[in-house]
């Protein structure tokens, strides 16, 4: 019996020593982790709606802030926001641009991890480049009838980013238009 | 004398992919690619070294009954802390490596290693035998690799070898291929050993 109670002991000191240790690196990796992902957000805005210089959030959908991008004079030139699915295995997450009148300037994805080699291939360009100009209407991968050109052997990932597209920018329609028909009540 | 062959013992006689047949479900699932194999290898070469070092130091302190979740828990407590501080210092390597780090949990060789040689062997022999194995782990893994990528996609580390006229064979970068490649170099491994 006593032994039974030291062996308990011993692997409780053995994970006791080891949570310890990865609590004080956590401690102080934490907040870099954060400023590196923030970075990369800030990159990925800029990157995504080039025309732009000026970023203000204006308000957040499903947790993910949405950004209205203005020019030197101030002028809108259009929103960034994030769209994030699950594919295969995670969260694939893109970065958004699109103009005022809802359409496309271009995607960056930003986080997925998804099969090396199939669906982690969504990060090339060559998929990514195909969504520049389109609309939410043409958000359609081609197995499901569209022209967005699936990766292969990942048809799984491909639809997730497209569909999650849609579904982002049909929300921030639906969230502008409501704004609008607020005002013009107010006024 | 004996250190060296400690070492090299894990490139090809004790090979712990081909000869050993450990570690198999991470090298089905990363070989897509060479760049792909080099970045798991040396990822799992790094946890093996460490978590050799320490069991290897901790062992007379662990009773028997429980190595295992000892082990088990040591492994997992590096692989976390690999993570972690390369996401906050290297994030551009982050960003390539990212995906293979929690897959390393689940490399038995790791827990293989521990148990059958740290677990039994002083320091300096032990970091020697990881290292032996962690190279050799990676060399299986390239093979695999560059076969895949050559005929799956045509290309050896993204560049182009295959002539233009070449249909990729896409069966070898989905999981098939990983099963018929690996399959054939084990076979074609035993075959020159009965020689």
């Amino acid at each position: 019996m006593k032994y039974y109670v030291r062996l308990g002991l011993v692997l409780l000191m053995i994970t006791a020593i080891a949570s310890g240790i990865l609590a004080y690196i956590n401690s102080f990796t934490k907040p870099l982790i954060e400023e590196n992902r923030n970075r990369q957000k800030e990159k990925a805005r800029i990157e995504v709606l080039s025309e732009a210089t000026k970023f203000d959030s204006i308000f957040t959908i499903n947790n993910e802030t949405v950004y209205c991008g203005k020019d030197k004079e101030g002028n809108i030139v259009g929103y960034t926001f994030i769209a994030s699915m699950y594919g295969y295995s995670s969260d694939v997450k893109t970065m958004v641009g699109i103009s005022s009148n809802y359409q496309i300037n271009k995607i960056k994805i930003i986080d997925q991890k998804e099969t090396p080699g199939l669906g982690a291939n969504c990060i090339n360009p060559d998929f990514q480049t195909q969504f520049n100009k389109l609309g939410s209407s043409e958000m359609m991968v081609d197995k499901d009838g569209g022209e967005i050109a699936s990766i292969t052997g990942a048809t799984i990932t491909s639809r997730a980013v497209t569909n999650s597209i849609k579904t982002g920018i049909l929300s921030l329609k639906k969230r502008f238009e409501k704004s609008n028909t607020a005002k013009e009540v107010t006024k | 004398m004996t250190l060296i062959k400690e070492f090299t013992k894990g490139l090809i006689k004790e090979n712990p992919v081909f000869v050993m047949a450990l570690g198999l479900c991470p090298t089905l699932a990363v070989t897509t690619s060479v760049e792909n194999a080099i970045g798991m290898g040396l990822a799992a070469t790094f946890v093996l070294v460490s978590s050799n070092i320490i069991i290897s130091l901790i062992k007379n302190l662990i009773p028997n009954k429980i190595r295992i979740p000892a082990y088990i828990v040591v492994i997992a407590s590096f692989v976390t802390i690999v993570d972690m501080v390369m996401e906050a210092y290297l994030p551009a390597l982050h960003k390539n490596l990212g995906l293979f780090i929690p897959l390393i949990v689940v490399n038995c060789i790791i827990l293989g290693r521990a148990e059958a040689f740290a677990g039994k062997n002083k320091l300096l022999p032990s970091i020697f035998d990881g290292f032996g194995m962690g190279f050799g782990f990676t060399l299986a893994l390239i093979i695999i690799g560059a076969i895949r990528e050559l005929l799956g996609v045509g290309e050896l580390l993204g560049f182009s070898i295959m002539p233009a006229s070449y249909k990729p064979m896409l069966v070898a970068i989905l999981a098939p291929g990983a099963f018929l490649v690996m399959g054939l170099l084990m076979g074609l491994m035993n075959l020159k050993k009965k020689d």
